[in-house]
């Protein structure tokens, strides 16, 4: 097995807990913490085949650039929503929050 | 690879899947934080075997410094405390449920990595610092404006959200 596959299959575990999490957490902090840890396993992975393989190592690099900095932006987001959310009904489980405008 | 590069993928790989592990199964929030932190910890150690010193410090700088505490602010800010929102765990079906559609999407993706391997260098390409520089300004240059602009959107858009209006104003 190629060290190009290993490096794959470890991102892959990061996809796998994240999207395991994001279906069974209950609470909102804890599905952004999933999201982070899937867009973890989505860099991992794009470093991997642009470093290991013959293609343009500059871009995947600056691709795994661009994904941090749109996590970053993400979990900025999310912290606000969060916290409106929870100034509004009390409780950031996805169980109660589960009204719309009406 | 090498014998200590082995060792250190070793290493790492069991950091990330404890780290995971803890972050999705922890009750308390807290400590599922600390397994996102392990974890990136861990990826930051995969870039330094993928010879990525850069974004390793990058990780390291963003996650680990930015992020990690932008959720540890979304939790004291909801009084998660430590016992709370996830003190009683998910129904059993769910579980099943989330454990069948990650199972069919990393089988499918295994699968494919598996038995579809790629041309590979033995070695990590080197890439310096200046080039990546050369990039950000000179091809990808778009790309690097419209990610500022994305960030100053969300930050201006979660001052907004998070604008506390004073009663009578």
């Amino acid at each position: 097995m190629s060290a190009l596959t290993l490096y794959q299959l470890v991102a892959l575990i990061l996809l796998m807990a994240g999207l395991f999490g994001i279906s069974q957490r209950r609470s909102l902090v804890g599905m952004l913490i999933s999201v982070e840890l899937m867009l973890n396993g989505a860099g991992l992975s794009i470093v991997a085949a642009s470093q290991l393989t013959p293609a343009n190592a500059m871009m995947g690099q600056l691709g795994t650039l661009f994904v941090m900095g749109l996590a970053a932006a993400e979990a900025t987001l999310v912290l606000a929503i969060i916290v409106v959310v929870a100034r509004r009904f009390g409780t950031t489980k996805t169980s109660v929050v589960s009204t719309l405008k009406g | 690879m090498e014998d200590m590069a082995k060792i250190a993928f070793g290493f790492y790989t069991l950091i990330i899947l404890s780290g995971s592990l803890l972050a999705v199964g922890a009750k308390s929030l807290v400590r599922a934080m600390v397994g996102l932190i392990a974890t990136l910890l861990g990826v930051a150690g995969m870039y330094m075997l993928l010879n990525a010193q850069f974004l390793a410090l990058m990780q390291i700088l963003i996650y680990v410094g930015a992020v990690c505490v932008l959720i540890f602010f979304a939790i004291m800010l909801t009084r998660a405390d430590s016992g709370g929102e996830e003190a009683e765990s998910a129904p059993l079906r769910q579980n099943l449920l989330a454990l069948t559609a990650v199972l069919s999407v990393g089988g499918i993706l295994g699968w494919l990595v598996m038995t579809r391997p790629l041309v590979t260098t033995g070695v990590p390409v080197e890439v310096a610092i200046e080039k990546l520089g050369l990039g950000l300004l000179g091809p990808y240059g778009l790309a690097f404006e419209l990610i500022s602009v994305v960030l100053l959107v969300s930050m201006a858009g979660a001052v907004l959200l998070a604008w506390e209006r004073r009663n009578g104003k």
